[in-house]
């Protein structure tokens, strides 16, 4: 460079790229691009923005009511279809890795009957200790277990007797006779706010007496939710012909299909909102290269080939795009981060298993929303970049 | 002297709704190496139609171009792009900078489009504007220059890559007088010292006068003039 000259030494930047950052800041300049161009990246923006509050309500949602769900449900339950053998099967089973536990149990319907009430109940019987779906038991040993709801409501307090009758009638010479057997409350355990029957735990020999013997069933215990997953198939390869091995996910299926499709539902559309912005994105580059004719003309003049232009163009257009998710998905996920850490949408608690909405962040969620969004916003910016490639250098110098 | 530019039999004829009207009608000239012809003619008499033909912006009807021995009509878009990019200079009637770049980068553009080492066509840049005077404005934006600097400005991008041609299309004809002179001035100059044959499209008959030979467009074919 001659002395007296100034300039910045340039950067090693290929041609498209150049062409495209300078039409950005230019962008920036003009007050009617500069609008388009905000509106493209800013629906962009929001749309994003929206996707990631959205997704991660629901995750928030359906995480805290899949715990609460899951908390009451056996990670795997066994049934074996004879009540032969049950100590060695039992021994079978907590022989596999992965297992902690199993409890043999007995379930069936029957009701509660005390302080002059009733209520239909679900009666769990189990064997040695109170299985784990039954969270936050106050005491443990032999004798009736009852949610800490239902005790409060009734007034009850351990040592209480109350009766527990079978829907399963004795048949005696003088007709049927409802089986009823008295038990001692012993202890309570913490009642999920989703649960719409009531559940009462109860010895497995009192249980066995009030419902029959019926098929031998184990809840089993792993060490987490999805070794649960890996163990009941090699459950099934130990157990006699017409066993059944069902995991939370069985046990829970039609919940967690409503909860996949309601996830989907939502993500179509809110994604409306990325797709209009992203047409709008066509828009904005039509604008500017209809008020860039004349350079576009020049360029050519000079020996730009349309396929550098559309590349510079291409990459203005991915350049807003780029914008617009950079800024949603920070703003989506700061959003979320502040939401659930001050607890900002409180829910009437009486109401709701929640008493605020909660929100958590899956990465999963994240990457596909960026992709997806770059991706359509993508195949815009080239609809849009197409149309330099149909500029007349001719056309475009003429005034 | 060997002929750098010649057009043979050259007819452009566009349509206007059903109309077919017939700019150029078979025009032959030979430009020889170094040299410099203006073409001059009335308004609407096709002269920039045959600069574009000749800087192998469009293409004619019938006839051909052959500049420095290629045939223009054997090369296809991209290698007719990349052809005006090495041998094509062209200056035009409204400067025609882009506004986004600094002098000196719009003077960079035919060398970063060749994919040129960005510091040398710096440097080369760098060192045309100081020969026009405009060592001082090179980090000026085209808004930030009167007239007369940008057609400098633009005159420099045309040389930036040392093309053998040279077309230019009224480059005084935006100007004052005063600064109309002092570009014409300049292409002289940068045409003599560089020897770029030159073609020059002109309204004004001093300017057409000063140049080497003067050829008159008219009725779509172009005659001699004694200069």
């Amino acid at each position: 460079m001659p002395a007296g000259a100034r300039g910045n030494r340039p950067l090693r930047r290929p041609f498209p790229l150049l062409l495209a950052l300078r039409y950005l800041r230019s962008a920036r300049r003009d007050a009617f691009t500069s609008f388009l161009s905000a509106v493209a990246a800013g629906g962009i923006a929001l749309g994003v923005a929206a996707l990631v509050l959205a997704l991660a309500a629901l995750s928030g949602f359906q995480s805290a009511l899949r715990g609460e769900i899951l908390a009451r449900t056996p990670q795997l339950t066994v049934e074996i279809p004879s009540a032969k053998d049950v100590a060695r099967f039992k021994a079978r089973i907590e022989s596999q890795p992965g297992v902690v536990s199993s409890e043999r149990v007995r379930q069936g319907r029957g009701w509660l009957i005390g302080r002059g009430r009733a209520q239909p109940v679900e009666i769990v019987g189990f064997e040695n200790r109170l299985p784990p779906s039954f969270p936050s038991a106050s005491a443990q040993g032999q004798g009736l277990y009852l949610s800490d709801t239902l005790a409060r409501a009734w007034g009850l307090e351990r040592g209480d007797w109350l009766s527990l009758a079978s829907s399963r009638p004795t048949l005696t010479p003088l007709g049927p006779e409802p089986r009823v057997r008295r038990l001692r409350l012993v202890g309570t355990f913490h009642a999920g706010r989703t649960e719409q029957l009531e559940r009462v735990a109860i010895p497995l020999p009192a249980a066995l007496d009030l419902l029959g013997a019926g098929t031998v069933r184990f809840e089993v215990e792993t060490k987490s939710l999805e070794r649960a997953l890996r163990v009941a198939p090699a459950l099934a390869t130990i157990l006699p012909p017409g066993s059944r091995v069902r995991t939370w996910k069985d046990l829970n299926a039609p919940l967690f299909f409503a909860l996949h499709l309601e996830k989907g539902v939502m993500f179509v559309g809110v994604f409306l909102i990325v797709l209009v912005a992203a047409i709008a994105l066509v828009s904005d580059l039509s604008l500017i290269i209809a008020k860039k004719r004349s350079e576009i003309g020049i360029l050519g003049a000079m020996g730009a080939t349309p396929e550098t232009l559309r590349q510079g163009f291409v990459l203005l257009g991915a350049m807003l795009a780029a914008l617009g998710v950079g800024l949603g998905a920070g703003l989506g996920i700061a959003a979320s981060w502040l939401l659930e850490r001050e607890r900002l949408i409180r829910l009437p608690g009486r109401v709701y298993f929640l008493d605020y909405v909660p929100f958590r962040l899956e990465g999963g969620d994240l990457v596909l929303v960026i992709s997806l969004t770059l991706m359509l916003a993508l195949g815009c910016t080239l609809i849009g970049a197409a149309r330099v490639t149909r500029l007349d250098p001719i056309e475009a110098l003429r005034r | 002297m060997g002929v750098e530019i010649e057009a043979r039999g050259l007819v452009r004829t566009f349509r206007d709704g059903e109309r077919r009207i017939e700019v150029l009608r078979g025009v032959d000239l030979a430009v020889g190496q170094g040299e410099m012809a203006a073409v001059v003619g009335p308004s609407g008499s096709g002269k920039s139609t045959l600069l574009h033909l000749l800087g192998a912006l469009d293409r004619p009807n019938e006839g051909e171009v052959v500049i420095g021995g290629q045939k223009l009509g054997e090369l296809d878009p991209s290698a007719l792009a990349a052809f005006r990019n090495q041998n094509l200079g062209f200056v035009f009637q409204f400067h025609e900078l882009l506004d986004d770049f600094t002098a000196i980068e719009n003077v960079m553009l035919p060398g970063r489009i060749a994919g040129k080492s960005p510091l040398e066509v710096w440097e080369r840049a760098g060192a045309l504007l100081e020969e026009v005077g405009l060592a001082e404005r090179v980090d000026h934006f085209p808004s930030e220059l009167s007239g007369g600097e940008r057609q400098r400005v633009a005159l420099c991008r045309a040389l930036a890559l040392e093309p053998p041609v040279l077309l230019a299309d009224e480059p005084t004809g935006n100007l004052d007088p005063k600064s109309g002179e002092q570009v014409f001035e300049l292409l002289l100059d940068l045409q003599r010292r560089h020897r770029m044959t030159t073609v020059l499209v002109t309204h004004n008959p001093e300017i057409a006068r000063r140049c080497g030979r003067i050829l008159l467009l008219e009725s779509g074919l172009v005659k001699p003039l004694e200069s």
